[in-house]
């Protein structure tokens, strides 16, 4: 398997863990990243929201690259999918189609509308699939409860996205288990970590991620695993205040989920990056056992 | 070939709740026989009729047209007329009915929509007429097939409340006058006909806009595909066209429109002063500081791509353009 990697900004600079255990998953699955210094952030849907034109043209930009490259796209964050797949939704549109290759065409660039875009966790649960991936675990996370936080826009507009079923979903969940997890349900797990609007009214923000670590904590989560590196922001960078907003101790850890992938595959929590969060995942490792917890 | 359909057993369990009476809300348990297509309204309206006549709902067109029997069907936003109950029973083993959420129960399945409505109400909905631009006058008035399309979702609408029940910036936050409201006010906004257009885009911009999440839980609950997500996001874009960065919502879209323009990626806390401003900035450095301390990279200058000078001719060819709907 071999990809046009998309890492998206945030996994650049602040939430570099995801990258390194991005790398250190991919390695050990033998999923080949193809990088592209020239990608340009996915506007992140803000900027969808100050010029709607101009953040497809934008992503169009990025999807021409790969399909340049003969590649497809794989990201590793929930926002990124989405606006990358709006994109591409939007392109079937023949009026916006037009404007756009009139702005691509000045760069030398051209985009037919080929480039599929996967994130990370379709790929181990479709194209992986739960019983490889189960075949390669060396360090099962036996015990320890797991709530999945999918991010909206992995799963929703569904018909645009073409995600299967956005209100029940469960390919998450599987991976989980496959890992030697436990999942656990809980109602929060489709519903929004609140960073949308966390530089807007960030009282409101917090209150909402508060209230979903809040739901997955009640259901006996040990920690909690984000595909979304925003998400993470706002449930890791953020659990501090949120705490204070639900007025209660939370002290979940979470997870990116391939820090989750590469836990079991054998890797080092400095090798993922754990030492980073905000939150210590200690009380999730010592769970494990058989993990070195590091200082 | 439907009469001969076999009936099932169904298995409903109904949330009551009486505040009159006092005590906590509990499930009652019924046990229907029904043909798997029977709608889940037909089988409470048949536990009301035959069984129970205690139980409180609201319906009325029983043809998903009057948008009264909305509630939750195994904890999804339904249209209880028009959800049969054999899938449920297939995927759930029962029906598990609660009232919307986000609107105080009065009784069974009957909520408080006093809320939901005032949003509406707040939106002014109906069209306010520029006196300087009269209506035609013994002739109808005309719209192109374009102007048309540019609002062809919305008028389905039937006021469900789906949406606001499924809502979590509604939940969080009273300012927040929910995905119909907002989508509504997009149909307006955008009615050629309609003199209020820069007046109602400040309005709503003060009266919570930027509150939306863009999770589209109200596009996903909305039985007649409004896509009320879909329309915030028009909304956004239409008040920065015509209003600026005035607002926190506004600047942070055109900060980082503006942040990705210069070097083809996000700078981070760049943004946050964007935003902020340096006075808000200032109190969120304590939070900054924090952050820092385990991801330092927050205090340097991100990468700048490789070919930032291909957005920028991106933005160069688009930026001017007039907004296209999306």
């Amino acid at each position: 398997m071999r990809f046009a990697y998309y890492p998206g900004c945030v996994a650049q600079e602040s939430g570099k863990e995801l990258d390194l255990s991005t790398r250190y998953v991919c390695r050990a699955l033998g999923i080949e990243l193809v990088e592209f210094p020239n990608f340009s952030c996915c506007g992140s849907g803000f900027l969808d929201e100050a010029n709607g034109l101009l953040n497809v043209a934008l992503n169009a930009r990025n999807l021409a690259i790969a399909e340049r490259a003969g590649l497809d796209l794989l990201t590793i964050c929930s926002t990124c999918q989405g606006m990358l797949t709006f994109a591409n939704r939007r392109l079937e549109r023949p009026e916006v189609k037009a404007k756009v290759d009139g702005a691509l065409q000045p760069l030398g660039l051209a985009y037919s509308g080929r480039t599929k875009v996967t994130h990370l966790l379709r790929v181990l649960a479709n194209e992986v699939g739960p019983d490889r991936l189960r075949s390669m675990v060396k360090r099962p996370l036996r015990g320890l409860k797991v709530a999945a936080f999918y991010g909206c826009h992995l799963l929703r507009p569904a018909d645009e996205l073409q995600s299967e079923s956005a209100e029940e979903p469960h390919e998450f969940e599987d991976l989980i288990e496959a890992l030697g997890a436990t999942p656990v349900l809980y109602r929060g797990r489709v519903l929004c970590c609140g960073f949308p609007i966390l530089f807007v009214k960030e009282r409101t923000a917090n209150r909402i991620a508060g209230r979903q670590i809040h739901d997955a904590k009640a259901h006996g989560a040990d920690a909690m695993a984000t595909p979304c590196p925003l998400c993470h922001i706002s449930l890791d960078s953020f659990q501090n205040k949120a705490e204070r907003e639900v007025g209660e101790r939370l002290d979940m850890p979470v997870f990116h989920f391939p820090q989750l992938v590469g836990l079991a595959l054998g890797a080092s929590p400095e090798e993922l990056g754990l030492p980073r969060h905000l939150v210590s995942t200690r009380s999730a490792l010592e769970k494990l056992g058989s993990v070195a917890v590091p200082a | 070939m439907f009469a001969e359909e076999k009936l099932i057993p169904v298995p409903f369990d109904v949330y009551r709740f009486d505040p009159a009476q006092g005590g906590e809300p509990r499930y009652q348990h019924y046990e229907l026989k029904l043909a798997p297509h029977t709608p889940v309204l037909s089988g409470l309206l048949k536990i009301r009729d035959e069984v129970d006549p205690t139980l409180a709902l609201r319906y009325s067109c029983r043809s998903a047209i009057c948008g009264s029997c909305a509630m939750l069907v195994n904890s999804k936003s339904r249209l209880a007329c028009r959800t049969p109950v054999g899938p449920e029973v297939a995927k759930h083993g029962r029906v598990v009915i609660d009232p919307m959420r986000n609107q105080p129960v009065l009784r069974d399945l009957v909520v408080d929509q006093r809320g939901f409505w005032s949003n509406y109400r707040r939106i002014e909905p109906r069209l306010l007429l520029d006196p300087s631009r009269p209506m035609p006058e013994g002739r109808p008035t005309q719209m192109t097939p374009a102007q048309v399309d540019r609002f062809r979702e919305t008028p389905r609408c039937i006021a469900c409340a789906s949406c606001y029940s499924a809502c979590p910036a509604v939940e969080a936050d009273p300012e927040f006058p929910g995905p119909m409201a907002l989508a509504k006010l997009y149909r307006f906004v955008v009615d050629p006909r309609d003199g209020a257009h820069d007046e109602r885009l400040r309005k709503v911009q003060l009266s919570g806009l930027w509150l939306c999440l863009r999770c589209h839980l109200c596009t996903e609950a909305c039985p007649k595909d409004v896509r009320p997500s879909e329309r915030i996001r028009d909304l956004k874009e239409l008040a920065v066209r015509s209003q600026g960065a005035t607002e926190r919502g506004s600047r942070h879209a055109v900060g980082f429109l503006e942040n990705i323009a210069e070097a083809g990626q996000l700078n981070e806390m760049k943004l946050v002063r964007q935003t902020d401003g340096l006075v808000g900035t200032v109190g969120q450095l304590g939070q900054g500081l924090r952050l820092a301390r385990k991801k330092p990279e927050l205090l340097k200058k991100p990468r700048t791509i490789d070919g930032v000078e291909e957005v920028r001719k991106l933005y160069e060819a688009l930026q001017k353009d007039e907004e296209v709907p999306l």
